[in-house]
């Protein structure tokens, strides 16, 4: 795969707006692109860029960030290989996106490609001012997905990239970990009067939470309407032919050109089409009744599967093969959450036991032993559990005078069983009612 | 630091054996002691290995290796400021398999600064100085060609049986040529790039320099296989259908000068430029008459996009030149040279300018500018673009003129053009190798502006055009008479032999015959 430039992302592009309008009363008008970074498993930093061009308020938190005269410290052989141009894995697809219970979207997938990650791990000691440089991860893969502006406001970015995340894991690509640096977002923002072409655009890399990402998205816009009059503007002018930056692309001839036999093809496709079981566990999921006789909400059901149990999976280097929990089971475990037995924090606890130490029992049962039935419970169990938490909440305050730490120490006592909504509304009232 | 190293050489050798290969060896350092002073060849010998086996297929020779192949017990510098210091963690796969077989690698010799040269002036360790000229009276400081000019010397000297060098655009055979040695620059893909150090990565071959033609073979037998560290290392089974077409149609078990009755051999017309020199014309003749009585067929052909060839590989070696050379930045490789205190902190670019503006050459900072240029997106199609159009055009010319295909052809699309009958097909391709011989030093235009800066690129017409097509093309020294009319010394000149990919074996032994006969007809 040795491939040319994508001279086509640096230049002009014409503005694509099928959809009506819709009034944002933060701001007029949105155009948001994501370009989303996909690790097979490690971390990269961003070199193309001519250092302090394009700050935003996430570079600077950024760990590892170096000095700027030694921004480039961790690329070693002064180049990345990429396959954006020439021949990129696939184009032209389309990935539709739910906005509300009822309507969805489409966000159109200009391509994606592979790309080799070159740089290294950096990280700067400020006490002895020096730079330590980590070449584990230097060169690993990494795909990018490309959308096209199709995006209008943070929601919809959020949306975007957690769909994208659920693919991702189900298909078995990436474990889609952000914190972990296995997916991350490079966003592209540009604003506009309502009527106008889109504004310059402004591009805010390496997020690395789906929250960050969106904050990003409305924080950096209206700083950016401020500095439209200042120097800033320079400074945010990307996409201008001066500012343009050059990469010098060049066919690596290292790497030679892949010529796929039919045959060869074939049993390629084969491979894609491989299920690993998932979307069958998760029609088993869908299609099996809940505890109390109720239709499964699928998102519930596909928020779990997806960022839960595949979530803990590659957390813990496991695939979707691996899963011990038969739908029965993770299907009892949802629905114990959903009818609030248990919350969420110890459904995830529970989850976590089961997949570490599998087992054919009830998961209520294991649930009541492991002392997870929640505080506030209104299900069938939870008869003295009001009490508790309120006995809970009084002996928090009591042992401790600040209100920040009460709370924080009322959770502690409670390990993650008090509902969160119940439990700030009951100390909120104990604190009012009966000063400490 | 090179003379320390030849100084360990001058102190009694505690190795001295009555061993007869053991004593090669140090004969061998006993000579580069003596001569390395003034011919500057070398820049690391070795110490001699006292366990080396004796029973080897290599066992008993001592190969010296150009200084950007990787070495883990000498130093690579590259002839550069900027990797004096640097000393590879590995060997190269081409010097593992030397050793593997038994061979002596005695040192490491200096060429052009990265191989971007043609006459190894442009060295941080000096010019070499060609051992012909040492050697007459009165001495004479003459080229030694290049790039890789310190193994040319250091064979033609008698510092060691072979030595390997790096082959880009001509840097095998160049100094072959004007040293008056053998010199093979085999297809492309055949010998493992893995511990070579890249100029440009589509061109780059690692040669072999002996003062003969059996010692060349034996040397490109065992370093030739197929290598999974380098991604462009030819598969073996491309290998073997060049050879198994190549043994179909000659029979390498006959005898050596009986390969030559029969042969089509193609003079390309495009080859002799303006600038050649007449007797050199002259030494071909004699060598085409000689061929001739041997029952070869002279077949004149045409390769048009010959005179577009040279800016093409201008163009795209210094393109890949400029990305190559990218990681010298003085923070991983390279020697860094603190910036000024006055330096504007802000602008990385001015940090790294500093080291490299220091630590490169003119040459090599002269074709880091072209490349960057070259790729830039205002000069990409003109430049870069155009260039491998360019360079199709000259493997299209060799495809259509040689009897067997290109099997190691990248292009999926590939159209045997052998349908043209302007010429029946050729089985080699013959042709000077330069077009003057060894220049004076005095007259290399390492300073100087104009004119003689770019004559040094005109000779490289008669070496790129193989390289472009990664065909293989082996320099031999023409029979030269020892005085010339006036009663001046006449000085060595090579004839290249040029295949289709794949078909060294036949090169080796066209040129095994040629050897042959200039000698009986002595």
């Amino acid at each position: 795969m040795s491939l040319f430039a994508s001279r086509v992302s640096l230049g002009r592009r014409s503005f694509y707006d099928l959809r009506t309008y819709q009034e944002d009363p933060r701001w007029p008008g949105w155009q948001v692109i994501s370009r989303q970074k996909l690790f097979s498993e490690s971390l990269t930093s961003n070199l193309d860029d001519s250092p302090n061009t394009h700050v935003s308020p996430f570079d600077a938190a950024y760990p590892g960030t170096l000095p700027v005269t030694l921004f480039l410290l961790d690329l070693p052989s002064g180049y990345q290989i990429t396959n954006n141009t020439v021949s990129p894995v696939a184009t032209n697809g389309e990935l539709e996106i739910p906005v509300s219970d009822s309507s969805s979207i489409i966000v159109r997938i200009k391509q994606i490609q592979l790309e080799q990650v070159h740089t290294a791990k950096s990280t700067f000691d400020p006490r002895t001012s020096k730079s330590y440089i980590d070449l584990n991860r230097a060169g690993t893969g990494l795909m990018e997905i490309v959308s096209e502006p199709d995006i209008r406001s943070p929601e919809e970015a959020g949306t975007y990239v957690r769909t994208l995340q659920s693919i991702l894991r189900a298909v078995g690509s990436s474990d889609g970990n952000m914190e972990q640096g296995s997916l991350r977002c490079d966003v592209n923002v540009s604003l506009n009067r309502k009527g106008d072409p889109p504004g310059t655009r402004c591009e805010i890399k390496n997020l690395n939470s789906v929250r960050f990402m969106m904050a990003a998205i409305s924080l950096a816009v209206p700083q950016e309407t401020r500095g439209f009059d200042e120097n800033t503007f320079e400074t945010f002018r990307l996409r201008s032919k001066e500012d343009a930056p050059d990469y010098r692309y060049m066919p690596d001839p290292n790497l030679g050109v892949l010529v796929l036999s039919e045959e060869k093809q074939q049993s390629l496709d084969v491979l894609l089409n491989v299920d690993n079981g998932v979307v069958h566990y998760f029609e088993q999921l869908c299609q099996a009744p809940s505890r109390n006789g109720q239709k499964r909400d699928p998102a519930v059901l596909l928020n779990w599967l997806t960022h839960e149990l595949l979530g803990q999976l590659s957390a813990r280097q496991e695939t979707f093969s691996a899963n011990p929990l038969s739908a029965e089971q993770f299907g009892e475990l949802i629905d114990l959450v959903q009818e609030r037995t248990i919350t969420g924090t110890s459904g995830k606890l529970l989850l976590r036991y089961m997949l570490t130490s599998p087992s054919s029992r009830s998961l209520e049962k294991f649930a009541t032993e492991l002392e997870l039935i929640a505080l506030d419970s209104t299900s069938s169990l939870g008869s003295s559990a009001s009490t508790e938490l309120e006995g809970l909440c009084k002996a928090a305050i009591a042992a401790l005078p600040s209100e920040v730490t009460a709370f924080r120490a009322g959770n502690k006592n409670s390990r993650g069983r008090a509902d969160a909504a119940a439990t700030r509304s009951l100390v909120e009232k104990l604190v009012l009612s009966k000063p400490v | 630091m090179r003379t320390n190293v030849i100084k360990k050489w001058l102190s009694p050798s505690p190795f001295r054996t009555h061993i007869s290969w053991y004593s090669t060896h140090v004969h061998h350092r006993e000579v580069i002691s003596a001569k390395n002073p003034a011919v500057n060849a070398f820049v690391h010998v070795s110490e001699l290995s006292p366990s080396t086996a004796n029973n080897l297929p290599l066992s008993g020779l001592s190969v010296a290796v150009k200084d950007n192949i990787a070495t883990s017990r000498l130093p690579t510098t590259c002839s550069s400021a900027m990797l004096q210091n640097f000393t590879s963690p590995f060997d190269a796969t081409v010097v593992k398999l030397l050793e593997q077989n038994g061979a002596d690698i005695i040192g490491k010799t200096n060429c052009d600064e990265f191989g971007m040269g043609s006459l190894n002036i442009h060295s941080v360790h000096g010019p070499v100085k060609n051992p012909i000229g040492l050697s007459q009276a009165p001495a004479e400081e003459r080229s030694a060609g290049g790039s890789s000019g310190g193994s040319a010397a250091a064979v033609a000297a008698g510092m060691c049986h072979a030595a390997l060098g790096t082959d880009t655009g001509g840097s095998v055979r160049l100094p072959a040529s004007y040293c008056g040695i053998v010199g093979l620059k085999p297809s492309y893909g055949l010998i493992s790039r893995w511990g070579v150090v890249s100029y440009a990565d589509s061109l780059d071959c690692v040669g072999i320099l002996a003062s003969d033609v059996d010692t060349t073979r034996r040397i490109f037998e065992h370093v030739t296989s197929y290598d999974s560290r380098d991604p462009t290392s030819a598969l073996q089974e491309i290998r073997d259908k060049a050879r198994r077409h190549t043994e179909e149609f000659f029979p390498f078990s006959q005898p050596p000068d009986r390969i030559i009755n029969g042969l089509r051999i193609g003079i390309p017309q495009e080859y002799f430029p303006s600038e050649m020199s007449p007797a050199i014309i002259e030494h071909l003749r004699t060598l085409i008459a000689l061929l001739k009585t041997q029952g070869a067929t002279i077949v004149p052909v045409s390769l048009p996009s010959t005179s577009y060839a040279l800016s093409s590989y201008y163009v795209l070696a210094s393109a890949e030149a400029s990305s190559n050379l990218a990681r010298y930045d003085g923070v991983q490789y390279g020697s860094y040279v603190p910036p000024d205190p006055d330096t504007d902190l802000t602008k990385t670019s001015k940090v790294y300018a500093r080291t490299r503006s220091l630590n490169f050459g003119e040459e090599v900072q002269k074709r880091i500018l072209l490349g960057t240029y070259a790729l830039s997106a205002d000069a990409f199609d003109n430049y870069f673009l155009q260039a491998r159009r360019v360079r199709q055009l000259v493997k299209n010319d060799f495809n259509r003129v040689f009897s067997m295909p290109n099997y190691f052809s990248d292009s999926i699309n590939y159209v045997d053009e052998n349908t043209s009958d302007d010429h029946p097909p050729v089985d080699v391709l013959l042709h000077p190798s330069a077009i003057r011989t060894a220049p004076l030093l005095t007259e290399s235009p390492s300073a100087s502006e104009g004119d003689t800066s770019l004559s040094s690129y005109v000779q490289d017409v008669l070496t790129v055009p193989a390289s472009l097509g990664g065909l293989p093309a082996l320099s031999i020294p023409m029979k030269v008479p020892q005085k010339d009319n006036d009663g001046k010394v006449q000085w060595p000149v090579g004839a290249s032999i040029v295949g289709q990919w794949g078909t060294d074996d036949l090169i080796l032994s066209v040129a095994r015959a040629i050897e042959t006969l200039q000698t009986q007809c002595q």
